[in-house]
């Protein structure tokens, strides 16, 4: 781009070389203007041409001795963009000398301190910001943000809350929804996200995080709205696609979540969830090798996850591997001992290990642990009638009838066949009042047993991938600071993705003197 | 007496990896030189699956004394980098193996070195080409290069350029003295005169060292023309691929020697580490049972068996195996090895807190295990010690700034914590150790938005 050079000025316009003997009067030499350039580092600035900008600031710095302000406000902007945020702040602090009455220089060299993480340092100089202008919401929503980052909720909602009302932004929103998370008040945060996209109804973030929320909720006509919108407008959105196809898997429909989950796969080659989940939709077409080979690299990429683990442990119960699945389900009662789904899957395994006193404990943590699933008393009742113990399994025969109850009154959630029918069957075993209608002959109890188990699968499924994707959607908000993730699972996930199954060493063996 | 074949002493010094210019091209093609990594063209596992030995070369299944997997790009980076990073021994400033070689060789003698070399009078032995060749065998392998090279042209002379063997050994030494394209044109003529496996590979050698490694793919399939399923040129190619980062096809050609030669270990091992990395642990397992088989019995042997056991599941193996590879390690380093996969199998049953022992007894037993200082990172923040993780984080970026895990780690932790320009420098080396990370793209993404926003 050919520069007008307006520096050029000094020289009489004329070569003196061709008329040396008229004595022209000279003109004043101009004073240079210290703003004069500002179009020109402007427009190479925005046209992200930023070679040709550095070197139209080193002229200008250099004919103003330093003092031209915008030349240093942009340089410190592309230091900024390259990363460089110490030396960026610098500039700032620069541009704040020279013109301290100016907002916008405390604004950025706040920002600046943010970037590099020094969140008190940063609050004091907005609050000066401040001072100098009253009505910005950037400095209250990066008010906000910064007190976030230093845990003091309650005031990062009301600066939040007051750029709001200066001014609407989607990224405001999503602070504000995801300090809702970080205290627990997902109602609240719905209600957030919802004004957010009624705001702007095309961002793609915004509706896969409100579809997630939903989902969590299990409001699934909602959820499936809002991800089924976030696709149209972006069909590869990663998060999206993971969790509708997580929420078809939960109804069942395998194919069509495989097809989604292809679409990411390329994108996405090593991402734990995505794997798991199309583990679990093989796991669902009875295709168990596949579903374990799928379930192993997830779990070989994410060592941590408690969830890839019980699917794996279930998976192996299934397939009647019983010492593989006590192996992956103890692992993840390692990771999370708070569920009791979980000991329950391990009861069963030790049932059939052969190690019937550490199944009994295992069904006594179960139960403890376990307020809802009727399949936990449902199994350790099994068990306890095989034992002969009728007295404890008519007890826990009850238990289950309770639950039950309680099910049928909160939800129309219909009972998984194969679960009703053992149910029957132990009734009928144990002469117990049948609360419910229910009328089969019985089986061998050893038949029961397995069924019981197997009925696992089709209830209590759980493909992440949900949860997880929502962990996510959470920690890539992108905010005015990147807030903290959500779920530490997932930071985890993140962070113990770099875990890996070790060189394999050899270093003797490949010495030739050897072989 | 002490005798090491030619063909396998390929050793480069850092001298030889930095001062040297032979290469042709500067900017090769990728795919057609050595010296770029490059991306695997052949399809291999992503560094996130395999662990890397330096930027972009996945650790082979075979260590021979030629490996080289990556150079170092400057001097001071040679210098600093562990040195065994490079080769398969610790390298030295130009190769100076030989002279322990030779020296070994001369003082098999008690009373001193057999031979004097300096004072034969060469010319005169050079008329008797069986005396010649012995002295020559025993002089190849010793300090004296220029005398031996003496030696062998009086001989050829006298043999009146008929001998190819006479070349072949004119050859190595020029190759020894680093002149490669004379040694180049001395196999030629050598393998004009007589086929020879043996010539075949010093040439191969030779195209090696000049970075020309579609020129020695070439040169072996000729060789396998007229030796057809000749092992050693199967296995060069094989080995030739795997340099090239192509590692789907070193795997055929790897099959290939197996087909022929069923006790190959170079072979086994290699595809053995191929089907592990690439989600087949039963396979794998195999393959290193059948080199148990075949009378290996090593500290590495043991240790893959027992983490092939482990990730196929066979856990009434594994933990005896890894015992047995601990009892069987030889070294400091190899022990480690052996206790950070133990750390893995712990972390597999969900037994974290003797994970971070294992972890621990890795670094008691090799300081500059940078893997182990990363899982050790990563276990104290899921204690939620982050100044600690932090710490062992930097250690480990420091020690190996080849590995993409310890700079994602230290980047997603700073994220975390709000300090973004450390996470965009970590993020930045991390993306230049494993390009195709996306978890990195997506935080680089994620930071950019951060530094143009105002």
């Amino acid at each position: 781009m050919a520069e007008p050079r307006l520096g050029a000025e000094l020289a009489s316009p004329f070569p003196i070389a061709t008329e040396p003997q008229k004595p022209r009067p000279r003109k004043v030499p101009e004073l240079p203007i210290l703003e004069r350039r500002n179009w020109l580092i402007h427009l190479h600035y925005i046209r992200k041409d930023y070679d040709a900008c550095k070197i139209a600031i080193k002229e200008q710095l250099h004919e103003t001795q330093g003092m031209c302000e915008y030349a240093v406000y942009v340089q410190a902007l592309i230091l900024r963009l390259e990363g460089k945020i110490q030396e960026s702040l610098e500039l700032f602090q620069t541009c704040s000398i020279l013109n301290p009455q100016s907002a916008d220089n405390l604004k950025q060299v706040a920002r600046s301190l943010f970037l590099l993480g020094k969140h008190k340092a940063a609050i004091e100089v907005y609050n000066e910001a401040a001072k100098l202008n009253q009505k910005d919401w950037e400095i209250c929503h990066n008010l906000g943000v910064c007190y976030m980052y230093l845990k003091h909720f309650n005031k990062a909602k009301d600066q939040l809350n007051d750029a709001l009302q200066l001014n609407r932004h989607d990224l405001t929103y999503m602070m504000l929804g995801k300090i809702h998370l970080l205290q627990g008040e997902t109602d609240k945060a719905i209600e957030v996200y919802k004004k957010a996209v009624e705001f702007s109804p095309e961002n793609t973030e915004l509706l896969t995080t409100l579809g997630l929320l939903y989902l969590q909720l299990g409001v699934y006509q909602k959820a499936f709205e809002h991800l089924g919108n976030a696709l149209t407008y972006d069909p590869t959105n990663y998060k999206a696609i993971l969790a509708a196809g997580s929420m078809m898997q939960t109804h069942g429909d395998f194919d069509v979540a495989l097809t989604k989950y292809r679409v990411v796969a390329y994108t996405m080659p090593e991402s734990p969830p995505l794997w798991n989940n199309i583990g679990m939709c093989f796991f669902g077409k009875k295709k168990y090798v596949a579903a374990i080979s799928c379930l192993k690299r997830a779990n070989y990429l994410a060592p941590f996850d408690w969830k890839i683990l019980y699917n794996l442990g279930l998976v192996h119960l299934t397939m009647q591997q019983y010492a593989s699945a006590f192996h992956f389900l103890s692992a993840a009662v390692n990771f999370q001992p708070r569920m009791g789904e979980l000991y329950m899957l391990l009861a069963v395994a030790l049932t059939n290990l052969e190690d019937v006193e550490n199944a009994k404990r295992s069904y006594e943590q179960a139960v403890a642990l376990n307020q809802c699933n009727p399949l936990v008393n449902l199994n350790y009742a099994v068990l306890l009638y095989n034992q002969g113990d009728k007295k404890g399994a008519l007890c826990q025969y009850h238990e289950m009838e309770k639950k039950v109850n309680a099910l049928k009154e909160n939800s129309a959630l219909d009972f998984d066949p194969e679960m009703v029918d053992v149910a029957q069957k132990v009734g009928a075993a144990l002469q117990a009042g049948e609360s419910l209608v229910w009328t089969k002959p019985v089986k061998d109890s050893k038949s029961k047993q397995r069924a019981a188990t197997s009925s696992k699968p089709s209830s209590t499924q759980q493909p992440l991938g949900s949860n997880q994707a929502l962990g996510q959607a959470m920690s890539s908000a992108a905010g005015y600071g990147k807030t903290m993730q959500l779920s530490t699972s997932m930071s985890e996930g993140n962070t113990s993705r770099s875990e890996r199954a070790e060189s394999l060493i050899y270093r003797a063996m490949g010495a030739p003197g050897f072989f | 007496m002490v005798y090491v074949d030619e063909i396998d002493i390929d050793q480069e010094g850092i001298a030889e990896m930095m001062l040297d210019e032979n290469a042709i091209a500067q900017v090769a093609r990728p795919g057609t030189s050595l010296k770029l990594p490059g991306t695997s063209q052949g399809g291999g596992p992503s560094p996130a699956v395999r662990p890397v030995t330096q930027s972009g070369r996945p650790v082979t299944g075979f260590v021979r004394p030629s490996t080289q997997s990556g150079r170092p790009g400057t001097m001071e980076q040679a210098i600093r980098t562990p040195r065994t990073a490079h080769t398969a021994r610790p390298i030295t400033s130009a190769s100076g193996r030989y002279v322990r070689l030779g020296t070994a060789s001369m003082l098999t003698n008690p009373e001193g070195p057999f031979i004097n070399l300096s004072r034969l009078n060469l010319a005169k032995y050079a008329q008797k080409p069986k005396l010649a060749k012995v002295f020559l065998s025993c002089g190849c392998v010793s300090v004296y290069f220029l005398k031996a090279l003496d030696l062998a042209a009086l001989a050829t002379e006298h043999a009146q350029y008929k001998d190819w063997w006479w070349k072949v050994q004119i050859g190595k030494c020029y190759y020894r003295l680093g002149l490669y394209r004379e040694a180049e044109k001395q196999f030629k003529s050598a393998l004009k005169q007589q086929d020879m496996v043996d010539t075949i590979l010093y040439l191969a050698k030779v195209y090696f060292r000049l970075d020309q490694p579609l020129t020695a793919l070439h040169l072996f399939k000729q060789g396998l023309d007229r030796f057809p399923g000749e092992v050693t040129l199967l296995c060069g190619i094989a080995r030739i691929y795997e340099e090239m980062n192509n590692i789907s096809l070193a795997a055929e050609y790897y099959r290939e020697v197996l087909k022929q030669d069923n006790t190959h270990v170079e072979a086994i091992a290699c595809i053995g580490s191929n089907h592990f990395y690439s989600d087949q642990p039963e396979i794998a397992l195999r393959f290193y049972r059948r080199l148990l088989q075949m009378g290996v019995y090593n500290c590495q042997l043991f240790n893959n068996l027992g983490l092939c056991c482990f990730y196929a599941q066979q856990y009434d193996m594994t933990l005896t195996s890894l015992e047995r590879a601990l009892s069987l390690a030889e070294n400091e380093e190899a022990a480690a090895d052996v206790w950070y996969n133990l750390g893995h199998v712990a972390v597999g049953i969900g037994d974290l807190n003797l994970a971070y022992q294992c972890f621990k007894l890795t670094l008691a037993n090799n300081n500059d295990h940078a893997e182990a200082y990363n899982n050790l990172a990563v276990l104290e923040i899921r204690r939620g010690h982050v100044e600690q993780a932090r710490a062992l984080l930097q250690t480990a970026s420091s020690l190996a700034p080849h590995m993409y895990e310890p700079h994602f780690n230290f980047a997603a932790l700073s994220d975390q914590v709000g300090d973004l320009q450390r996470s965009y420098i970590a993020a930045q080396k991390s993306k230049e150790a494993f390009p195709g990370h996306v978890d990195t793209q997506q935080l680089i993404k994620q930071l950019k938005q951060h530094f143009a926003m105002l």
